[in-house]
């Protein structure tokens, strides 16, 4: 008996490692297909295959992360498009905070259990659909899905390997948000320039026990806040061609700016913000109660560190400092592609960003970019969020590379991370923060 | 001749097989869960450690290459130095700790059996997420502990941020789930025969003495028993660093759990997270095998000659 059970486990052991050797093989072989199909086959999409709906109704399901609001608008846009829509009976969700979350959605996409729809983020498609392998060519679905209701320019964002893999629903780029109470106590203006910025600090440094900075930036907004400085001086995008468009030198000046903000007190250090025990700076006592007076975050962020400010009324959009800066598509709308019933998911996605569930919406995604999505969405939009949103994007004029949010770079433990705390821990000098900065940069690039 | 003897009435051949293997059948649902969720991952884990599979490329390289970037890149080896100061840590220090409550609890004390469920009660909270967030709360700059501590004029330090303490913090939180352990150090004890002890006693031993010279030998058996399940446990460890301060600062608390999570589900480097998975299960064997090993010097079991 133990012989035959002995016989039996080392039997399975070998048919694990030879199905693992075929797992591996259709990977491969998939892997060449992809790299045969390329551009033609991912547009070929559009051109071969028909989309139509079904005759009996069906069930549809979607995901996405975010806060209460969202989960909230999204629910309810969902139940008004199932209820106007007889060909689709369901639509089962699933949902849930923004941490995390890239973790699970990359193992759905890997192993093809992802939703029928799904809110992406912007640089998901190169990540996890370099080559259009994950997301449904959006092309072929015009007959359901109203694409004339976009700029061209932002569709051609999410075009990746010929194909429009997804639907951006807002453009996004980073902005100051400033405590006004904080600054009337501590009797500065708030800042409108880098200068003032840096002469808050000092003026924050002498109130009271020194405990009140102007801003607080965590490692990823300062390697933000960096390219938006760089780009404001020297006019050109980050990374052009697969290329990083800056010099060494150019990048030794960004991180001296952001080491000055901790010197001149104008940002706490990484470690006093890791202190704070805080899992976000929206949940960051400091910044409810104006010890922190400012942030540098999303426009589509607005409404959420409003909302946490103990006084929300304080809450004040910032001017951009510097002439320059990014944006990029903030999140979108794609289609699986196991996804049985295209045409109704994008009719889904249509009634969302296009239709009547875009008022529905109204800012949760952003500043919508459909123009018949913004009319719809009329007053539910956030005027807060709508004021950031202008700001930036009659600033920021600077593109950005979806690479640039890899997750090697920007994952807790990637390259910004460890090059911003380092330098602030002082673990790396100015010069060698720089040469690691570079050196990730173009292992990603 | 041969059919001179009347063949045996008895059973079919399949009722004989069937006879011979129930108890194979009995366990086959077991089998197949093992093979399915246990033997196969583990046999298709060694064999993408050999590979650069990545969830969404798949497999473009074979050799030992991920065994040799291991010990070549330095958050690794980080992770790998800063697991064994965890295990050299929790282990000792829990098993102690557990020894010492059990030993205390041991004695005919008033509510004895409330204070047992007490210190139970950790080990069965310990491990779970919402402990690891109060956790992080009691020990932030401005948390619980700092404020005790400016009550008696200590300014507590940043536990959760400074490199140099955060790693005490997830190992506190390791030690104070030592209820399981207790349990059977509680129950060893009440297995050291009382006679041992009065005899002892007539020969003049103290409690040091006898704590030392009977007591712990005679339950040699679920030290060792606890010291091996606690290494292997400690080695898996992931819900705390994850929690409380996500492998930071500057990865002072990234375990070697957390590192082949970050590859395996954040960089999709499901290769590189098996090769790391595995170097962490030989280290880990070992470690069993040493325990194993050397309890012929140090385990006395009582029914052996």
């Amino acid at each position: 008996m133990k012989k035959l059970l002995a016989l039996l486990l080392a039997l399975v052991m070998c048919c694990a490692l030879l199905v693992g050797c075929g797992g591996n093989n259709n990977a491969a072989a998939n892997d060449t297909a992809g790299d045969a199909a390329t551009d033609d086959s991912a547009a070929g999409d559009a051109e071969s295959v028909t989309y139509a709906l079904s005759e009996t109704p069906v069930s549809l399901s979607i995901s996405w992360w975010g806060g209460d609001s969202r989960h909230s608008a999204y629910q309810d846009a969902i139940a008004a498009f199932v209820e106007a829509t007889p060909s689709v009976e369901e639509v089962t969700v699933d949902f849930g905070a923004w941490s995390g979350w890239e973790d699970k959605m990359s193992t759905y996409f890997a192993s093809g259990t992802a939703a029928d729809v799904c809110q992406v983020n912007w640089n998901w498609l190169t990540s996890y659909s370099s080559q259009g392998q994950t997301f449904v060519d959006l092309n072929g679905l015009s007959e359901f899905l109203d694409l004339t209701q976009f700029d061209e320019n932002a569709l051609a964002q999410c075009t990746v390997a010929g194909a429009l893999q997804c639907i951006p629903a807002a453009m996004t780029g980073r902005i100051f948000y400033w405590n006004s109470e904080t600054f009337e106590k501590v009797g500065v203006a708030i800042p409108t320039t880098y200068e003032e910025l840096i002469a808050a600090g000092q003026a924050f440094a002498e109130f009271e026990d020194g405990s009140y900075y102007p801003v607080a930036l965590g490692e990823y907004d300062r390697m933000i806040l960096m390219v938006y400085y760089l780009e404001s001086i020297y006019g050109k995008d980050w990374v052009v061609d697969g290329a990083l468009n800056y010099s060494e030198e150019e990048i030794i000046e960004g991180l001296e700016f952001i080491q000055s903000l901790e010197d001149n007190h104008v940002t706490p250090t990484v470690q006093q913000i890791l202190g704070d025990g805080a899992e976000s700076l929206d949940k960051n006592p400091k910044w409810m109660d104006g010890r922190y007076a400012g942030i540098f975050e999303w426009d589509s962020s607005a409404s959420k560190f409003h909302g946490s400010l103990n006084n929300p009324d304080a809450f004040v959009v910032g001017d951009e400092l510097g002439e320059g800066g990014f944006t990029k598509v903030s999140l979108g709308l794609a289609i699986t592609k196991t996804c049985e019933h295209p045409a109704e998911a994008a009719l889904l996605i249509d009634y969302l960003l296009n239709g009547d569930g875009a008022a529905i919406m109204g800012s949760q995604l952003g500043i919508p970019l459909s123009k018949s999505g913004l009319e719809a969405a009329g007053e539910a939009v956030d005027a807060l969020t709508a004021e950031a949103n202008s700001k930036v994007l009659a600033t920021c004029t600077n593109a950005l590379d979806p690479k640039f949010e890899d997750s090697s770079l920007k994952a807790s433990d990637g390259v910004y991370y460890d090059v911003m705390s380092g330098l602030s821990y002082g673990d790396y000098s100015i010069e060698e923060a720089a040469q690691i900065l570079i050196e990730g940069i173009e292992g990603v690039l | 001749m041969k059919n001179s003897v009347p063949q045996v009435q008895g059973r079919s051949p399949a009722r004989k097989w069937l006879d011979n293997n129930l108890g194979l059948i009995y366990i086959l649902p077991w089998i197949i869960g093992f093979c399915v969720f246990k033997a196969y991952p583990f046999g298709l884990s060694l064999f993408y450690s050999f590979t650069d599979m990545n969830f969404f490329n798949g497999i473009s390289q074979y050799g030992i290459m991920n065994y040799i970037e291991i010990f070549n890149t330095a958050k690794i080896t980080k992770a790998l130095t800063v697991t064994a100061q965890y295990c050299l840590i929790t282990v000792p220090l829990k098993l102690a700790f557990a020894l010492f409550i059990a030993y205390i609890l041991n004695f005919n004390i008033k509510f004895v059996n409330a204070f047992r469920t007490a210190y139970y009660v950790p080990s069965i909270l310990g491990g779970s997420v919402a402990i690891a967030v109060l956790w992080k709360a009691l020990f932030r700059d401005e948390g619980m502990v700092n404020t005790l501590l400016s009550y008696i004029g200590v300014q507590g330090p940043s536990w959760l941020s400074d490199p140099d303490y955060a790693l005490f913090i997830i190992c506190f939180l390791r030690i104070w789930q030592f209820g399981s352990a207790m349990v059977l150090f509680l129950a060893a004890l009440k297995g050291v025969p009382a006679d041992v002890y009065e005899a002892a006693t007539i020969d003049g031993a103290g409690k040091w003495k006898q704590f030392f010279s009977i007591t712990v030998p005679m339950i040699t058996p679920v030290i060792f028993y606890n010291l091996v399940t606690q290494i292997c446990q400690a080695f898996q460890e992931f819900n705390g660093p994850y929690i409380i301060t996500n492998g930071g600062p500057r990865n002072s608390t990234t375990l070697v759990s957390l590192l082949v999570y970050r590859y395996a589900f954040q960089q999709n480097e499901m290769g590189m997270a098996s090769a790391i998975a595995w170097v962490m299960f030989i280290i880990c064997a070992a470690l069993t095998i040493i325990a194993f090993t050397s309890q012929k010097k140090w385990v006395y079991y009582s029914d052996e000659r």
